[in-house]
């Protein structure tokens, strides 16, 4: 008796499954994304507002865990049930498009007022590809009360920090259990309470300090490796150190953690590098009060543009996805949900270039970082004259070199247990290998 | 030697092995009471992280008690944790795989453990084999089927194949607890008329019962941390599972430890729930029965 | 003795028959899902493949590259290999050890059982993400432990050396289920055994030695095999946990596996990798099979 009991109740449970889809005359799509539930939440206010406005095309979303993102789209092109359309990891956008998965949308903003900044446009072999659907750069946040504390003036958002001040200005914001500060007489490196500076070490975060120090990960047309030059390897070292030798930086070996979350947020580290997103998915929800400055400059001053786009897929519906995309990927559509919250900055150059396109983000009362002068130094300014795409635009294969190899060789770095230079002598052949491989 | 002295040397021994034994106990009991102590601590220390914020837990030194008992992290966990919904989709995967795998377990293992026939060692091995097999080594290949299949977006692959003898292990411990049942019961039935496939439901299903219940355990345990597939096969949030909904948390700018934390917690409730209903089974069963004899 | 007839067992047809019936669906899960997909994989191995583009006839070459060019291969073996021996000798002396003790006459039992057997039924996942507040170098409590204790802190997860037997750890604290099987296998020694083994003098620990095991063989047996295999297999840690690193410290075969066809889309490679680990889990498994007539106390099986 409790045997049926049991499979009756397993078949009433598979009833779900039986669902059919309505049919309502609309030509259905899927646009896939990522993201936790804030973000799904902004995903789904904007389709809604799309599927309102017209009664052609209604949109479903298709929410994909982000660590397994990228191969679960590959999963659906091997067995042909891609999306119609959605975001695209940034390292698997040459893949995409050399693969012929996406379908091209150069023309997509041809004869439009706004044209997207040129240091966020996709290119294989200098032919465009995809267009980032915001722009993002690395700044460095700090936090304003652990400068006070420490009465050290605060980063300045017109000249950033040299390497060395950095150093010493982290130096002064460090201290342990007795007080000291690191290079003091009796300085227990075991014992720190406060750490001065959190240099985000993610892979891709990396290769700004490259560019810093004079040097570069890939070559401009993305057929070269150049990783293995001094200043490249120096400037990985030179991070490195931060926690190895001046112990101003707490050991981040699995490059998971962030220095917000870490740091600034729990009051241990004054100063972390890190995405313009942050000012609005972390820093809204953390009591605290930051700044921002430009990141220190090695040799160069320079930082790194990214961010992923929203992709059509080849497939049937591909025209209607198409017109969702390009509505979708303007800034006034998600305005609200992604702009005025300060995760996205706009990616057209009108609101870098214009005033009034200025007064429309950084301006608006509901932008989180307050503070407009200091914005338009480091968030306006700084993109236009600075910001360098990340290796990704341009260079293939970047699944491969930066996400597994890098990725994988640079934590016995972080670990101190092996020198940039050893593991990068060591990777080199095999990334050279990597970028030219299809 | 005269008998009265072998005797009080022998009640001394006896009196001396009975305090032995009793101070052995008491040794025992302490050493488990530490050794349980140490296996708690980490769940404790989930617990307790549950209960702080983001902030707090990266604070040094770590803090042993929360500083602040925010349950209200629950509170907000479930906002977006859909704790029943999950609970039911992980549900809907589960039951029915577990019911098949432990129904088609026990047949295979059965044959393999009581009858006779053609190519039963060959089976065998190859049974056997298909445990080295990495199950992700399978994962491209079967996903190309099922979507040919046109069953992708649909439990089927995660529930189908465990209607397939659900695993070699499963196979192997019930043919090992086969074997421990004693042969005369079924030459016995055998002789009153029944057929395999009687005495297979009326001898041997009740003496196995305790190991039946293990296969489930054990297949419960297995599709609950099965991620790889589940990621694979379920892209519709309405459809998620508990351990995919513990990714939500993990966004693509940033990881809510604390919520993190809470849903882990959340999740660990049904399997606890299945440990407590099963245990009398498994436990006093599997001891009953024995892996032997 | 029944051996010289074993060679011509006449085989009955109404059980032959039963017999297929009873192992359809496992045959059919063998063929459909395990060997046709791995001769899928087998073939794969073969080429190259990107997942998206077209595939490219090799021969062997992922093999030659795997064996004599990749830098990770050789580290991530040996790492594997390291991580399953600790946890496979861990996992059995710890859960026979509690198994032991829970045997004995105490206050308390099943609560004792539960608390032990509870890491084994909570999601893997879940209590990897929650052992990163243990483990970690800055925030952690081992480190605040050790730290308070005089000591200086320890890179549990952050040193190549230690990763490996940090995470075998975890595995040991996970075993439960071993702990379940092996008391199972305790209460089923004959009383009688060490009863008579007392009364000829034989003390606590010639009796463990001399009775217990040998009784036990058949139980520590598949306990052995089903640890050692799911260890060789290992993943979840390195997925949840410490991504591979640092160096090839928790690059295991199965994570190697897994980031090559999954995250650097080399689908051929990572078949190929999938081969190499199936024959070297096949290895062992055989020298396990091969070697248990000699240690298996078989107690009037047929041995079948």
């Amino acid at each position: 008796m409790k045997k049926v009991l049991a499979i009756v109740l397993c078949l009433a449970l598979m009833l779900p499954l039986l669902a059919l889809a309505e049919g309502d005359g609309r030509v259905h799509i899927t646009y896939s994304f990522w993201g936790n539930q804030t973000e799904a939440e902004s995903v789904q206010a904007a389709l809604d507002v799309f599927n309102g406005m017209q009664d052609k095309i209604f949109v479903e979303p298709m929410q994909i865990p982000n660590e397994e993102y990228t191969q679960t789209l590959v999963n659906y092109a091997i067995a042909d049930q891609l999306p119609d359309c959605g975001m695209v990891n940034e390292n698997a956008v040459l893949y995409f498009s050399r693969n012929g998965v996406m379908a091209d949308v150069s023309d997509m903003y041809a004869g439009e007022e706004l044209q997207p900044m040129d240091c966020i446009t996709f290119r294989d072999a200098g032919v465009p590809v995809g267009y980032s659907s915001c722009n993002e750069i690395l700044i460095l946040y700090y936090n304003k009360d652990m400068f006070d504390a420490a009465n050290e003036p605060y980063p300045s958002a017109d000249t950033p920090y040299t390497w060395d001040e950095f150093v010493e200005v982290a130096k002064r914001l460090t201290f342990d259990e007795a007080g000291k500060h690191p290079g003091e007489e009796g300085f227990n490196p075991e014992k720190i309470v406060q750490y001065g500076a959190f240099v985000n070490n993610w892979t891709w975060q990396m290769e700004v300090w490259a560019l810093s120090n004079g040097g570069a990960w890939f070559s401009e047309d993305g057929n070269e490796c150049l990783i293995n030059s001094p200043e490249a390897i120096e400037s990985i070292q030179k991070v490195a150190d931060l926690a190895l030798v001046e112990h101003v930086a707490p050991l981040n070996v699995i490059p998971e953690d962030n220095g917000i979350g870490v740091g600034i947020g729990s009051g241990t580290v004054a100063m972390t590098t890190d995405g313009t997103w942050r000012l609005g998915t972390d820093f809204p929800n953390l009591e605290i009060n930051y700044g921002i400055a430009p990141l220190p400059v090695m040799k160069e001053e320079v930082t790194s543009c990214t961010s992923g786009l929203t992709g059509v897929f080849k497939g049937k519906h591909q025209q209607e996805a198409y017109e969702f995309v390009k509505w979708y990927t303007r800034e006034e559509s998600n305005w609200d949900s992604l702009v005025l919250t300060g995760i996205w900055m706009p990616k057209s150059e009108y609101y870098y270039k214009t005033e009034e396109g200025i007064q429309a983000w950084l301006g608006n009362e509901k932008y989180p970082f307050k503070d407009l002068e200091t914005g338009r130094k480091v968030l306006v300014d700084y993109t236009m004259n600075y910001a360098k795409p990340a290796c990704w635009y341009f260079t293939p294969n970047t699944q491969i070199t930066t996400n597994e190899i890098l990725f994988t060789a640079l934590q016995s770095v972080w670990s101190g247990e092996r020198t940039a230079e050893d593991v990068i002598t060591e990777i080199y052949p095999e990334l050279c290998e990597a970028i030219v491989v299809d | 030697m005269s008998m009265a002295s072998m005797n009080r040397s022998r009640s001394g021994r006896m009196a001396s092995r009975h305090r032995r034994e009793k101070t052995a106990d008491i040794l025992c009991f302490a050493l488990l009471v530490v050794l349980g102590l140490a296996v708690m601590f980490p769940i404790y220390w989930i617990f307790r992280s549950s209960l702080m914020s983001n902030a707090e837990l990266y604070a040094y030194p770590p803090a042993f008690l929360p500083p602040q008992w925010r349950f209200s992290n629950y509170a907000d966990t479930l906002q977006s944790f859909e704790y029943m919904k999950f609970l039911g989709n992980t549900m809907t995967i589960l039951l029915p795989a577990v019911l098949g795998a432990v129904v088609t377990a026990t047949m295979g293992g059965y044959a393999f453990a009581r009858l006779r026939f053609r190519g039963k060692k060959f089976l065998f091995t190859l049974c056997v084999g298909s445990m080295l097999l990495p199950s992700m080594v399978t994962l491209i290949p079967l996903f190309i089927a099922w979507s040919k299949l046109g069953l992708v977006n649909t439990y089927w692959p995660l529930i189908l194949p465990h209607f397939c003898g659900g695993g070699a292990f499963n196979i192997f411990l019930i043919r090992q607890f086969v074997k421990t049942v004693p042969r005369e019961l079924d030459e016995a039935a055998t002789i009153d008329g029944c057929g395999y496939f009687r005495i297979l439901i009326f001898i041997i299903v009740p003496a196995i019962k305790a190991a039946m219940i293990v296969v489930g355990l054990l297949k419960f345990i297995e599709l609950w941390n099965d991620l790889l597939q589940q990621v694979t096969y379920i892209t519709r949030r309405e459809r998620y599972t508990l351990a995919l909904g513990l990714n939500i948390f993990r966004g693509s700018f940033n990881d809510d430890w604390s919520s993190i934390m809470c849903a882990t917690c959340l999740s660990f409730i049904p399997g606890i729930v299945f440990y407590l209903i099963g245990q009398k089974y498994f436990v006093e069963g599997i001891v009953m029965t024995g892996m032997k004899n | 003795m029944t051996v010289p007839l074993k060679k011509k067992i006449r085989y009955n047809r109404a059980e032959t028959r039963a017999a297929w019936i009873l192992l359809l669906p496992s045959v059919i899960g063998l063929i459909c899902i395990t060997y046709l997909p791995m001769i899928a994989s087998f073939t794969l191995s073969l080429f190259s493949w990107n997942g998206l583009g077209e595939m490219k006839f090799l021969r062997l070459e992922n093999y030659t590259r795997l064996f004599t060019r990749d830098t990770k291969f050789y580290g991530s073996l040996l790492t594997t290999l390291e991580y399953a021996g600790i946890s496979v000798a861990g996992s059995i002396v710890y859960s026979m050890i509690i198994a032991l003790l829970l045997n004995r006459k105490i206050p308390a039992r099943g609560f004792f059982r539960a608390v032990f057997y509870l890491p084994y039924v909570l999601p893997a996942l879940a209590v990897y993400l929650g052992w990163k507040w243990l483990y970690d170098y800055n925030h952690g409590f081992f480190n605040y432990g050790i730290k308070l204790l005089g000591g200086s802190s320890v890179k549990f997860l952050d040193s190549s050396a230690m990763v490996t037997p940090s995470l075998a750890c975890i595995a040991v604290w996970l075993s439960g289920n071993l702990i379940v099987i092996f008391l199972a296998g305790l209460q089923n020694v004959p009383r009688t055994y060490h009863e008579a083994a007392e009364i000829d003098g034989a003390n606590a620990w010639q009796r463990f030695w001399g009775i217990t095991i040998p009784c036990m063989t058949p139980i520590i047996f598949y306990n052995l095999l089903m640890s050692l295999v799911t260890n060789l297999q290992v993943i979840t840690p390195a997925l949840s946990l410490t991504k591979g690193g640092p160096g090839t410290g928790s690059y295991f075969m199965c994570y190697m596996l897994y980031t090559q066809a999954f995250k650097s889309h080399k689908y051929g490679y990572g078949s190929a990798i999938a081969v190499v680990l199936f024959l070297i889990i096949a290895v062992f498994t055989g020298i396990l099979f091969g070697t248990s007539k000699s240690w298996i106390f078989y107690e009037g099986d047929d041995k079948a």
